[in-house]
């Protein structure tokens, strides 16, 4: 069959201006777009790199953005202004993972006194700008979609891309991991072998990854819709497991997320 | 059974059967995987759990080692055969749409899997039989095609489980109906018998030696003795009634409290059949859906419709334009009980549960649907509701006809006609449906709302991305159509009466063709008002049309907008204030289109004014996906949408009219 993208929000033979920028993280979910070998030459097809700091040292041409992803957390004021400028500029924001969608592992610091935690970790803490609190991108600027996950699932971005340029709803489920864990047709680990697992609360995305090697779900893409985190919690207290330790299991790559912080924090 | 002839076939010849089986079969049976029995594939006797036991208890599932039975230490997990018949991701078909608009569609054949099931339980049995029942009624071949040259060997449950309760549900413990061999274990040796032509014909191979005298009182006396050792019982007595009857329960809120609506239960269900379909676009040839039995290949900016799993504990399983119909837990858990030990029989003459004990089992937090439905049992309030279901759908094609846009007429800012040339849309009635598709962009229900030279012309309201893209398609493009579909309005009965017709914005598409077969034949419709409202004068469809209904003395026109530019002369406000003596004459008939809000004051005004239940007919709108059936997605309690309406009569569904979740 043709090849073709007709129909596609581009418009004929417009390429999509694509965008990448990263606030406060570690990199990892943009890598991902540069982990679609398969895919990367068609996408090359389609898709225009205007600005990509890990893929290419031409100059940004600071024009629009069709399609923008932002990786990271605003963690000091000038990520606040680098971000407004971006969202100025873009048509489609999508945040890409834990961090620019619930303010990531660094969001642990937050409801603590940040100069002590400054002055504990850094030598020189003088040379260290930060704002007292992690905080995921849609508390600055309105943001158009999401994208789960410490890091991104690959399949989720491209499905994301392909779903815009076809101008069609991406079919990325707000479903629980035990979803997918089922349908690929995995024994539950926390029934079958009693480890605490967060799939039941958690959104679906990654293809239930760690309940495939064994392990339970530590929830990193965040709370799925309505997560219902306090029936969980209960359980895993029921099955024996101590209130701190039940508190620190809500309380990582997403913990700041308030279905998470309220179960971390009760 | 045809054959009631009692056999031994001993221990030691159970690799004898498994080496038989596997001449023509794939053998495939309970194997130790992950901590849990599961089915995997068996080439020897040695492959079996042999003293595995499972102890079993709400939400808890754990292996040991006891005893040396083969298959009587254990009973069910979490897997079933319904994954190879009802794969958990599969592809429907694949499809293109090419620079010049034409789209193309390949179906995607469901290939038989030729597997011997080795060590199936009744329940099990009982769940193909409770899932031929939903997918034929469908007319949807796939799940079938793909069993019909397996072989059921089965075992009887002399030893239940914990969570087991088929003897409640009446699907077992002992298996026949629908096994081709049944082994029932016993220290030394196995009972078999064959009730099928195909067992015969394995066991005529099979070291086998006629059971001694009395070994079929030995059978009966241990099936007894099993039905009286399940861990659990139900009263399945009246259910449907008693759960419909009881939605304001309390302990819909409790068990809300602990479910995590997580989908455990409807995933590890060996009946529950919902599902959601994708339409992806392969970036590059790496192919998109993987079935059982091979991967489909997907080329470079192909598209393909993959049909999955879903579960009515999923937000998007109720979703509608913008919003859920169950938000919260609590209607997704009624929804799921109401449907699985109610209205499915309504549905399929069967009830959905198997007694099976899995959805307790793998539940994360142990809830038991047997004591759920005791306390709910324990309750005032009964409603019978009335079957609606027709014929079974036949060979019902999930992959659509390509048809050809001969026409495009904008109505409005956002409302389009399409006027499409397909012979299967051929001889569909008034206020029935079609499916139209676009190649990975997705599918869209839309109305019908009339025929001209030979054209049939759906007028849509771009949304969504479906719609949309639909609205963008010009002459000469292609789409693809599946249908007609659904339950129209019933002109027979609307015949030598007062028709008041009701519409609300784009509520007026479905009605068009029943306005015009009345305007058209004076004799059998004498008075017809059309009362309608509007967003605004410009969003006003079909005004043309309209005015040419108004030479007719028996067509009477009543419009109102919502809101208008102060040059707008006519009226202004909610359609309900429209309804009086004369657009209601004594003795009227109803039919309603619009929003749900609009219908429920429609109906209260008609009632008002003399028209009762019984003669107001309206159209539904709920999440539909398949338009067969087989989704599971469109249910308003006993009924599907796309089946047994979209119109209906008002007092058939009264009881469920804005009742929250449903």
């Amino acid at each position: 069959m043709g090849a073709g993208s007709e129909g596609s929000a581009s418009g004929a033979g417009a390429k999509v201006r694509l965008g990448v920028f990263k606030l406060a993280s570690c990199d990892g979910c943009q890598l991902q777009l540069l982990s679609c070998e398969d895919e990367l030459l068609a996408l090359t097809e389609h898709v225009e790199i205007v600005s990509f700091a890990e893929a290419t040292s031409r100059p940004d041409d600071g024009g629009p953005l069709d399609l923008t992803l932002v990786e990271g957390s605003v963690s000091t004021e000038a990520q606040r202004e680098h971000l407004q400028e971006v969202r100025a500029r873009s048509r489609f924001l999508v945040t890409i993972g834990a961090c620019a969608t619930a303010g990531g592992i660094q969001a642990l610091r937050n409801g603590r006194d940040v100069g002590e935690l400054l002055r504990v970790v850094y030598a020189q803490p003088a040379y260290v700008d930060t704002l007292a609190e992690s905080t995921p991108v849609a508390d600055h600027v309105p943001v158009d979609f999401s994208l789960r996950g410490c890091p991104i699932d690959k399949g989720q971005l491209l499905e994301l891309i392909g779903a815009l340029l076809a101008g069609r709803k991406p079919a990325i489920r707000d479903e629980s991991v035990c979803m997918e864990c089922k349908r690929s047709g995995q024994v539950c680990v926390m029934v079958a072998k009693g480890e605490a697992c967060l799939g039941p609360v958690t959104h679906a995305g990654c293809g239930a990854l760690c309940p495939t090697f064994g392990r339970g779900c530590y929830g990193c893409f965040g709370p799925k819709e309505g997560a219902q985190v306090a029936a969980l919690g209960a359980r895993f207290e029921a099955e024996g497991m101590d209130a701190e330790t039940r508190r620190r299991r809500f309380k990582l790559f997403t913990g700041w997320a308030p279905a998470f912080r309220e179960e971390s924090e009760r | 059974m045809s054959d009631p002839v009692l056999r031994r076939l001993p221990k030691a010849a159970l690799g004898a059967l498994i080496a038989r089986l596997g001449q023509t079969h794939t053998v495939r049976g309970p194997r130790v995987r992950d901590g849990a029995i599961v089915f995997g594939e068996v080439e020897a006797a040695e492959d079996l759990p042999r003293g595995w036991t499972d102890a079993q208890g709400p939400g808890r599932y754990r292996l040991e080692r006891e005893g040396e039975a083969v298959f009587e230490g254990y009973v069910v997990g979490p897997d079933s055969p319904k994954r190879a018949h009802f794969p958990a991701r599969e592809v429907l078909y694949t499809a293109e749409r090419r620079a010049d608009g034409k789209v193309g569609f390949a179906p995607v054949e469901a290939t038989p899997g030729r597997t011997a099931w080795l060590g199936v339980r009744a329940c099990d049995l009982a769940a193909e039989r409770v899932r031929g029942a939903v997918f034929e009624a469908g007319g949807e071949p796939r799940p079938a095609a793909r069993g019909r040259e397996d072989l059921r060997v089965a075992v009887s449950c002399t030893k239940p489980g914990e969570l087991c309760f088929c003897a409640s549900t009446g699907t077992g413990p002992r298996a026949g109906e629908g096994a081709d061999l049944v082994l029932t274990e016993r220290e030394d040796d196995f009972l078999i018998e064959a009730p099928s032509e195909a067992g015969k014909a394995v066991l005529a191979d099979l070291p086998v030696e006629p059971a001694e005298e009395g070994a079929e009182a030995w059978l009966d006396a241990a099936m007894e003795a099993a039905e009286g050792a399940m861990g659990r019982a139900v009263e399945m007595d009246g259910l449907p009634e008693k759960l419909l009857g009881r939605l304001d329960h309390p302990r819909w809120d409790e068990v809300a409290e602990r479910c995590l609506a997580c989908g455990n239960c409807t995933s590890v269900c060996p009946t529950c059949f919902c599902s959601t379909t994708e339409s992806p676009v392969a970036i590059s040839a790496t192919g998109i859906g993987t079935v059982e039995g091979g991967a489909v290949e997907v080329g470079a900016g192909e598209a393909a419709q993959v049909r999955l799993w879903d579960s009515c504990f999923t937000e998007e399983h109720a979703y509608m334009h913008g919003g859920t119909l169950r938000p919260t837990v609590k209607a997704r858990y009624r929804q799921w009980l109401t449907h699985k030990v109610g209205s499915w029989v309504a549905q399929f003459g069967t009830s959905g549960c198997v007694g099976c004990g899995r959805c307790i089992a793998w539940c994360p937090v142990g809830i038991d649907l047997t004591e759920e439905i005791a306390a709910l049992r324990e309750g005032e309030g009964e409603l019978a509701l009335p079957v609606l279901r027709e014929a079974p759908l036949e060979d019902e094609d999930l992959v659509p006809s390509v048809a050809e846009v001969v026409g495009v007429r904008r109505e409005s800012a956002d409302v389009v006609t399409l006027r499409v040339k397909s012979e299967r849309l051929a001889g569909f009635g008034p206020g029935q449906f079609t499916q139209l598709s676009l190649p990975g962009v997705g599918e869209a229900p839309i109305s019908i709302s009339g025929e001209e030279a030979g054209a049939i012309e759906h007028t849509i309201r771009g949304v969504g991305a479906v719609t949309k893209a639909l609205c963008a398609l010009e002459e000469g493009d292609e789409l693809g159509v599946r249908g007609p579909y659904g339950r129209g309005w019933p002109m027979e009965a609307l015949e030598g009466a007062p028709v008041v017709v009701v519409a609300g914005g784009i509520g007026l598409a479905p009605l068009r063709d029943a306005l015009r077969k009345m305007v058209g034949s004076p004799a059998s419709y004498p008075e017809v008002h059309l009362v309608y409202g509007a967003r605004t004068p410009d969003d006003v469809l079909y005004a043309q049309e309209m005015l040419g209904w108004l030479g007719g003395p028996h067509f009477r026109l009543h419009v109102t907008v919502d809101r208008a530019a102060p040059s707008w002369r006519g009226h202004i406000g909610v359609v309900t204030r429209l309804l009086d003596e004369e657009s209601v004459p004594e003795g009227a008939r109803a039919i309603l289109c619009g929003p749900e809000i609009m219908m429920r004051f429609t109906v209260e005004a008609l009632g008002k004014l003399g028209v009762p239940d019984e003669r107001i007919w309206v159209t539904m709108e709920r999440h539909m996906e398949c338009a067969t059936g087989t989704c599971g997605r469109c249910q308003l309690g006993p009924y599907f949408v796309c089946r047994d309406g979209p119109v209906f009569r008002f007092d058939q569904v009264r009881a469920l009219f804005g009742q929250e979740g449903f």
